[in-house]
């Protein structure tokens, strides 16, 4: 490690299992938007935050299994989609929720945070392409989320998953061809 | 290589320099294939310049306190409760406390025997309001692969993961497997050896798959009890 230079996540599981609690709030912290991102995309925002705490939790249960070897971003991932897997499992019949007001609370906050670029199209396309990835079946959400929301290459998404590339490639052209289908008609509303 | 095929490819940003110069040759001749990335490029960025949510403010720190208390760590405390209970003492009996706790023991039980028979009812009941499982339909898949050692099947049914749905061989060269499906459209193919990647010949309806190939179409229509 350079002397002054921000520890890598190697150092800090190791603080972290030596008990220091700094060192594992700057692993949170450093990784927490992306746990977050994906459990908002997999989830919406009603359980989002509640599951990328319990992958954190999970994480520091399992910290001692950790493989030095891997990254640890890869090994969150696994831990978070894990998480969205279950809690996938454990709503009503299985159904996906397609709340309106997750898409929507994004799609303002996108507003809120660009305000310079405010652009009516880009605002809709993201309250619709939120909307739209949420709708997807789950096995697709997950691989189009990590491939093209977090931008993950097929090699990680495969580690992540436990998937073979020709396997994730079908899922994300069918997730693909699934929204371009749904975001059609606002094609057609530009034209 | 199909143009489907050419333009996820260059989605994927996997095109090799010979592949370049034919997409760019295709793109130049067609004009819904323009279309075709440009819809799927706007989709793409899309994606990539969605909101990131915000972190909660205290996130990291709820996360520590709940991993990692400052305070003795639970399993101290319940040594040190363990030990509390363990610990010799003296107890001092007169006859009128040994029947107070007689009696205290005798409702103990009977509150918990009234308490287990109300749990029973009620597992009876919330068992009874059970949702029905959703009704499906047994189809049976069949490919002939004569020299394959491993046929498998990948598609809707399994999120394309042929390790989910392997076939069995018959004796004539066949291979086939019975799936148990709700009604529904599904895409598939067959994966021979682990590797190749081919079309049910035998199927009634055929869709490009965008890597070059064609998936089969399956129309399961609401069960009749036989097999398709």
């Amino acid at each position: 490690m350079i002397p002054g230079a921000a520890p890598d996540d190697a150092s800090l599981v190791r603080a972290s299992l030596a008990g220091d609690r700094e060192a594992f709030a700057v692993l949170v912290s450093r990784h927490a938007q992306s746990v977050l991102s994906v459990t908002t995309r997999m989830l919406g925002t009603a359980d989002a935050e509640d599951v990328a705490q319990e992958t954190f939790v999970s994480a520091y249960k399992a910290l001692a299994g950790f493989q030095f070897t891997a990254k640890f971003s890869t090994w969150l991932y696994r831990i978070a989609v894990n998480k969205c897997h279950d809690a996938l499992r454990t709503r009503r019949g299985g159904m996906v929720s397609l709340d309106s007001e997750d898409g929507e609370e994004l799609a303002w906050k996108a507003l809120e945070d660009d305000a310079p670029r405010r652009d009516l199209d880009r605002i809709e396309l993201a309250w619709e392409l939120d909307r739209s990835i949420q709708a997807l079946p789950p096995l697709y959400r997950e691989s189009f989320v990590l491939k093209h929301v977090e931008g993950l290459g097929y090699d990680e998404m495969s580690e992540i998953l436990g998937i073979n590339r020709d396997t994730l490639k079908m899922r994300v052209y069918k997730a693909r061809t699934l929204l371009c289908r749904s975001l059609a008609h606002l094609e057609g509303a530009r034209r | 290589m199909t143009h489907e095929h050419l333009v996820q490819r260059f989605v994927d940003q996997e095109l090799s320099a010979e592949e370049r110069i034919q997409f760019v040759v295709a793109l130049g001749r067609d004009e819904s294939l323009r279309e075709r990335v440009v819809e799927l490029e706007r989709l793409v960025l899309g994606a990539s310049r969605l909101a990131r949510p915000r972190v909660p403010q205290g996130f990291a720190v709820n996360v520590v306190n709940e991993t990692m208390p400052s305070v003795p760590p639970v399993a101290a405390k319940r040594n040190r409760l363990l030990d509390r209970l363990w610990a010799p003492r003296a107890f001092h009996w007169n006859q009128a406390g040994a029947a107070a706790v007689a009696c205290l023991l005798l409702l103990a039980v009977g509150a918990g025997v009234v308490q287990a028979l109300r749990w029973r009812t009620a597992s009876v009941v919330a068992s009874s309001g059970e949702r029905a499982a959703p009704a499906v339909v047994l189809v049976r898949l069949v490919v002939v692969q004569p020299g394959a050692r491993v046929v498998q099947a990948a598609g809707d049914f399994n999120g394309w993961n042929p390790s989910q749905t392997p076939l069995e061989p018959t004796a004539d060269g066949a291979w086939t497997v019975t799936l148990p499906l709700e009604p529904g459209r599904y895409e598939y193919q067959f994966v021979v050896d682990g590797e190749q990647w081919i079309g049910d010949p035998f199927a009634a309806e055929q869709s490009d798959d965008g890597f070059g190939s064609r998936n089969a179409v399956l129309d399961v229509r609401p069960p009749s009890g036989d097999v398709l």
